[in-house]
């Protein structure tokens, strides 16, 4: 079959190049009023062709002459207008696209022997408008402990009246300050040890949110939220909070969000921020949770830009029923003892940051924790960081922890190095 | 006692709500301030202009506060200067401003950029090359020819969100544009000294002033545009400013004096502290006294005698 095949196929190619050859191969004789018509057009191109050259010359000629005109006798080009707005190219904003690399370096003089390697964020962040009326962001998080997680994917409204804005999606519930905030957008290497606990990391949720802006001089924004959960334990980990993540539950068990906020100009170089966060799980008043946050800002203007001072403070009060979690130890046998309980918990930090010059900053934290349920656990941290960023786009930071618990402490040395490729910003939420 | 708590609380809550429409006047926030002077010279009367940023500030690293996010929502016009300059702060704020009035492409964004010919287009967006504008360098108005085209741009944009205001913007055009030409003239006799001098400056930001007086830039103290200064680069920088021989380092105001001193004492040159924004330089409140202040401060510098 093969040989037959190779000489059909050429004999094929020989017809069709053929073909391609003669042009006029199965057509019918050329008559004579076609040729004469051919003859007429040849003429025209002819005569068209010699115009184009003499106008061609004579723009030559008057090329020549410019460029022996003194530049000053030119008259100004007329100004040039566009139609409305200049607008970076489309592929500039749409979609922003940057990818963060967030790796740390540490070790402990407690527990862990040696130090190590950690890629604490790798983020791929997306984010564009999708019609007038609406714009969708998505982050992807890799860890070292996880592999890819779309940790927020969201649509938000842009064009509603009376102030309003919708979100839907996955995101971070907006519940007080740091607990939304990429962790790469942090200034410290870690979330504060309160928030890690009370909120279960951050405060990832799959559900609605409403913010109203006041239509004052005064800053006042206060949004409510309706969520299947709160906190990325919460939304990962169903063993321990009872409903499978995503599953359908009664409206009395999703968790409401109430959370208003405020801002004050103090002077020209100082600012407050005041918000409270009220998160509530209705059935049988399952979980209360509470937040205050505070943030000072000193930012002085001309000649000391760079300069300036921030002071954050930020408490949590978690009032909440958990059910077969470890209520005690037996005491024949040592074993957990499982079971039900209300645990009231608290926590928070404080924090000051003083920025010197553009690039160098240095700051010192104070954290207390209580593990949510449980026994208590309490930690105390006492950290000091330090942070320069050789350009906008990449960032060093060396952090030290003195983390005191029950009996012990530690001491823990972390080295961040942070890189934003691409176009990359969390926005007004992460100012 | 109840009745008179509600009529309190109905007097709060008129004047919360009321505050927006206690002023008959167009409501304008300004980027920053030059083309918030633009615009009220344009304006007059007609108009209220609230600013962003400071002129002391550096363009790219304005703070975002919440105070301006009221200020944009309850705007009937955004002035910008454009091409980029606003990119580190102005996005953030129209993000949560929810005012689509104003939004880049709506009839009430004013971009005063509209008739600039750009220049120092980047053939590449490589962050290699730096901090880059993709639109070009937005620095334009440091020259005051460039100044007159923003005058213009403003004046359009406040005749497009007010028509009823045409005349008044038209002849704020008229009036404001003789002034400037006045001055031009003026600053072109003031600047003649600058022909031919040359020069670097901190930040790539005075290339249009340059192209109009005839300064020779011949580098700058970053890097590349955002980029600190390294020891290598500064190294490189002083022995082409000795090799080409210039005679003055341009400071702008933002950005720190001791290193821009460091490398005039290396070079025997002198340092010409000028501003990137109105209202940098002491005395500077509005658009002319930005610019002339500029000028006489290079010429100050250009034509001094002896060591620095």
């Amino acid at each position: 079959m093969g040989p037959e095949r190779s000489v059909s196929r050429a004999a094929a190619a020989l017809l069709a190049l053929t073909a391609l050859m003669s042009p006029g191969l199965g057509q019918a004789e050329t008559p004579d009023s076609q040729i004469s018509a051919l003859k007429a057009e040849l003429a025209a191109t002819k005569s068209e062709l010699t115009r184009t050259q003499s106008a061609l010359e004579a723009l030559e000629r008057k090329v020549d002459a410019l460029g022996v005109t003194p530049a000053a006798a030119a008259p100004p080009e007329p100004p040039m207008k566009l139609e409305t707005a200049r607008i970076a190219p489309i592929n500039a904003d749409n979609p922003g696209i940057s990818f963060v690399i967030d790796g740390q370096a540490a070790t402990n003089t407690q527990g862990n022997d040696g130090a190590g390697f950690l890629l604490a964020t790798g983020e791929l962040f997306i984010s564009a408008p999708i019609d007038p009326f609406l714009r969708g962001y998505a982050s992807i998080n890799g860890t070292t402990d996880e592999s890819f997680n779309i940790e927020e994917a969201a649509l938000v409204t842009t064009a509603l009246p009376y102030n309003l804005t919708v979100k839907g999606g996955r995101f971070m519930a907006d519940f007080g300050r740091f607990p939304h905030w990429h962790d790469e957008a942090l200034p410290f290497v870690d979330r504060p040890p309160s928030i890690e606990n009370i909120i279960g990391g951050e405060s990832i949720s799959e559900g609605v949110e409403t913010s109203w802006l006041a239509p004052t001089d005064q800053f006042i924004q206060v949004t409510f939220g309706a969520y299947n959960s709160v906190g990325a334990d919460r939304l990962f980990d169903s063993s321990q909070f009872g409903t499978m993540p995503g599953s359908q539950r009664s409206p009395s068990q999703w968790s409401y969000v109430v959370h208003p906020q405020t801002y004050f100009d103090l002077s020209e170089t100082t600012s407050l921020d005041l918000g409270a966060s009220w998160l509530t799980i209705p059935t049988d008043a399952n979980r209360e949770l509470y937040g205050i946050d505070a943030t000072f800002r000193h930012q002085p203007g001309t000649s000391s830009f760079y300069q300036g001072t921030v002071v954050g403070v930020e408490w949590l009060w978690n009032n909440e029923q958990f059910n077969n979690v470890v209520v005690g130890t037996d005491p024949v046998t040592g074993d957990d003892i499982l079971g039900s309980g209300r645990f009231r918990r608290d926590g928070g930090y404080a924090y000051v940051e003083s920025f010197f010059n553009r690039r160098f900053s240095l700051g010192g934290r104070y954290d207390y924790a209580q593990q949510i349920f449980g026994p208590a656990d309490r930690q105390r941290t006492e950290s000091a960081f330090v942070t320069w960023q050789p350009s906008e786009f990449q960032r060093l930071r060396f952090q030290f922890d003195n983390i005191g618990t029950t009996g012990q402490n530690d001491q823990r040395f972390t080295l961040q190095w942070t890189a934003f490729i691409g176009s990359h910003s969390h926005g007004f939420a992460a100012r | 006692m109840a009745s008179r708590l509600v009529s309190l609380s109905v007097t709060l809550i008129l004047g919360l709500f009321g505050a927006s429409h206690a002023s008959a006047a167009l409501r304008v926030v300004a980027s920053l301030p030059d083309v918030a002077d633009m615009a009220r010279q344009i304006g007059g009367a007609r108009i209220e202009v609230t600013t962003i940023a400071e002129g002391g500030q550096d363009p790219h690293k304005v703070p975002v506060k919440p105070s301006f996010v009221t200020k944009l929502n309850r705007a009937d016009a955004l002035v910008v200067q454009g091409l980029g300059l606003e990119h580190a702060y102005l996005p953030a704020l129209l993000e949560v401003a929810r005012n689509s009035n104003i939004l880049p492409g709506a009839p009430g964004y004013i971009d005063a950029s509209l008739y600039i010919h750009p220049l120092e287009i980047p053939d590449s967006q490589s962050r290699t090359q730096g901090e880059l504008h993709p639109l070009g360098n937005p620095h334009f108005n440091l020259d005051p020819t460039q100044g007159k085209l923003m005058a213009r741009a403003i004046a359009e944009g406040l005749e497009r969100v007010d028509p009823d205001g045409a005349e008044v913007y038209r002849a704020g055009l008229a009036s404001y544009e003789k002034l400037l030409d006045g001055k031009i003239a003026e600053w072109d006799q003031l600047a003649a000294p600058l022909r031919g001098l040359k020069a670097v400056s901190y930040h790539p930001d005075l290339i249009y002033l340059a192209a109009h007086y005839g300064i020779e830039l011949v580098g700058t103290i970053e890097t590349k545009p955002g980029v600190p200064a390294t020891p290598g680069h500064l190294e490189d920088l002083i022995e082409q400013m000795k090799r080409q021989k210039a005679t003055v380092v341009i400071r702008e105001v933002a950005y720190e004096l001791p290193l821009a001193q460091q490398v005039a004492e290396r070079t025997g040159a002198r340092v010409a502290t000028v501003s990137s924004l109105t209202g940098g330089l002491p005395g500077t409140s509005t658009y002319v006294e930005f610019v002339e202040a500029n000028l006489r401060a290079l010429v100050a510098a250009a034509t001094a005698q002896g060591p620095s």
